[in-house]
């Protein structure tokens, strides 16, 4: 049982919005479609809705078995949210989300006391029933959002479609509104694909995340997966602050500089060129090298926010690179601009050298 | 409150006053020559009373025959592509443009029983003459008060058509609704203060003309005489006090049913204008 698109290719003109795109969502998940602008996850997500219709070709969408591929919004029974809630203004928030209700067909449309009680049971769910009667302008941003999704789901969708849905809110706001999400899904457990750019709503929110890049899906796993096999630069890099040193891989290591660090993915390479990833925080900076480690002189030194942030620059070939630190470590070490350290890289990431990101 | 406040207001009320209320003012300044016995015998003799059911009644069937029409050119202006767009947009402000007398002489030759138009609405009356059924009928009048009145309502609803955003229907499709629903759940609701301001300027406009119907109208007392035909037969004879109480009969009533149009408009649009209270 699963929601799923198949080798679906749209383009816009000369530009080529998804190429080739298969994805399976299986029921009850709730899948991110991560990727930057103009990768393609909105388009997919439309696609999905009915709001967009793949070129011809073998291309398919399926919700449960059934091919919806040539079957238009009105009749998919996918709940879609945009970013701009897209709230009907001249409606109270009751009247919107019974909307989905009062334009069924008299055969199939449920009483008027049926309606009110999912709308009410809607209302309750979304935390909003003192406001039934506002209009959408006297409502927040967050609480636009939940009404749009109540909206949705008053329509009992197959699935529930999410184009980038805290994109237009402030950060405590999203932060808030993204873990209700989670909760909400926990309990209704709709199948849902939610669209964004932002690496740490995905990563937060999400049973698995798809990630986008020019109309193509670049990886797709959990969480878990993504963050620490990313399947190539691209990912690597979307998913967080990186440091690149180029440098050479062999069986096991990787050459950066004169140093040679440990890395054990590495195991069976040939002599090449490559580009070893470090994340910020997998840096450790010390007075004294304990083992295999870079000469580098501090920069600038942050220590403002929950950790502390080091600008380096490497003393043989004048990189700059950043390192994250815990504010234990930084006060400990107390760094000086100008003074010269030693780093250590952990938990390398070496791709070969033709990869670009 | 923004500064400017009593600046601004002043020089409004100011400005009405000196352009509206002074020139109205003086109509009824006028009116009041007559005594009440000779105002009130005036204003309700049968050839005015004759009048005004003509006027406001065709003018009301105009504004709301454009209403209707209005929607659909502004909707085809804004919604497709199409070659000759910017030439259509154009032609819709020519009724604007055009001074009245020329409209009124147009509408007259291409309506007449010889003209383009009217050679195929042609009657045969009483007496055995061959007649366009457009020529001194409330059906020519009706004609040239929807073509002065279509540019109002076109105007009014196309912007608004224009901002309104494609994700509402793409929103009200996905929650199940057919293109009919999408149509007048959604979009019309949403056009409703833009089209009551509209159907008021065009029914405004339609009351007040002159220019463009008399040609056509054959200014037959009793059957097509409007009310500003009539003011100005009372002023040929130089009867100023008859003609300007006729004229503030028709000022009152057009206030009343402007006002009453306003308030509506206020209704429907209500949700735009709230506050978080």
């Amino acid at each position: 049982m699963s929601v799923e698109v198949k080798n679906v290719t749209k383009k816009f003109g000369s530009f080529t919005a998804l190429d080739n795109v298969s994805l399976k969502v299986e029921s009850g998940e709730l899948v991110a479609l991560l990727g930057p602008s103009g990768s393609g996850k909105t388009t997919l997500l439309r696609t999905i809705a009915g709001l967009e219709f793949p070129d011809p070709g073998d291309a398919q969408v399926l919700f449960y078995g059934e091919d919806v591929t040539h079957i238009p919004a009105s009749e998919r029974k996918a709940g879609f949210a945009f970013q701009h809630y897209a709230l009907f203004r001249h409606m109270t928030v009751f009247e919107n989300i019974a909307f989905g209700l009062r334009v069924r067909p008299k055969t199939t449309r449920p009483p008027e006391a049926e309606i009110r009680a999912r709308v009410d049971k809607l209302l309750h769910l979304i935390q909003l029933e003192p406001l039934a009667k506002r209009f959408p302008t006297q409502l927040s941003g967050g609480q636009r959002q939940r009404v749009a999704l109540a909206r949705a789901l008053a329509v009992e969708p197959k699935v529930l479609l999410l184009d980038e849905p805290f994109g237009a809110l402030d950060a405590k706001v999203r932060k808030e509104l993204r873990r209700w999400l989670r909760q909400l899904h926990d309990e209704i457990h709709v199948t849902t694909l939610f669209v964004t750019h932002d690496q740490e709503e995905a990563l937060e929110v999400s049973d698995r995340v798809a990630i986008l890049r020019n109309g193509s899906i670049e990886q797709i796993g959990t969480p878990e997966e993504i963050y620490d096999k990313p399947a190539s630069p691209f990912v690597y890099d979307f998913l967080g602050n990186v440091n690149l040193f180029s440098g050479r891989v062999k069986d096991g290591a990787v050459v950066i500089g004169d140093t040679e660090f440990a890395a054990p993915e590495a195991a069976g390479e040939v002599d090449s060129a490559a580009v070893a990833f470090v994340r910020p925080h997998d840096i450790r900076v010390t007075r004294q090298a304990a083992g295999p480690a870079l000469a580098a002189t501090v920069i600038r030194s942050n220590a403002a926010g929950p950790v502390a942030n080091l600008e380096l620059k490497r003393l043989d070939t004048g990189e700059l690179f950043t390192v994250q630190l815990s504010k234990e470590l930084f006060q400990e070490l107390q760094p000086k601009a100008g003074e010269q350290v030693f780093v250590e890289l952990k938990n390398v990431k070496v791709f070969s050298d033709d990869y670009s990101i | 409150m923004l500064p400017g406040f009593k600046l601004t207001l002043g020089f409004t009320l100011f400005y009405l006053g000196l352009i509206v209320l002074i020139p109205l003012a003086a109509v009824f300044w006028k009116s009041s020559s007559l005594s009440w016995a000779e105002f009130w015998q005036t204003v309700t003799m049968p050839q005015a009373m004759a009048s005004y059911r003509l006027t406001f009644g065709v003018s009301l069937g105009a504004a709301l025959v454009n209403l209707v029409f209005g929607l659909i050119v502004a909707w085809v202006l804004v919604r497709y592509e199409f070659f000759g767009k910017k030439l259509v947009d154009a032609l819709v402000d020519l009724p604007f443009a055009l001074p009245t007398a020329v409209a009124g002489i147009t509408l007259a030759s291409l309506y007449s029983k010889n003209g383009w138009i009217g050679q195929f609405f042609t009657y045969t009356d009483e007496h055995h003459e061959v007649q366009s059924i457009f020529f001194s009928s409330r059906l020519g009048i009706f004609v040239a008060l929807t073509f002065i009145g279509l540019p109002f309502i076109v105007r009014t609803v196309q912007p608004i058509l224009e901002d309104i955003d494609p994700e509402l229907e793409e929103a009200a499709s996905s929650l199940g609704a057919n293109r009919w629903q999408v149509f007048h759940r959604v979009i019309l609701p949403m056009l409703t203060p833009a089209l009551l301001t509209g159907f008021a300027l065009a029914f405004a406009r339609a009351l007040g003309e002159y220019g463009s119907v008399i040609f056509i109208a054959g200014n037959i007392p009793m059957k097509t005489q409007i009310t500003p035909v009539l003011i100005m037969q009372e002023l040929d004879m130089y009867e100023y006090g008859r003609a300007t109480a006729i004229a503030v009969v028709m000022l009152v009533v057009s206030f009343v049913l402007l006002l009453s149009i306003n308030v509506l408009q206020w209704w429907t649009n209500r949700h735009n204008t709230h506050n978080l209270a």
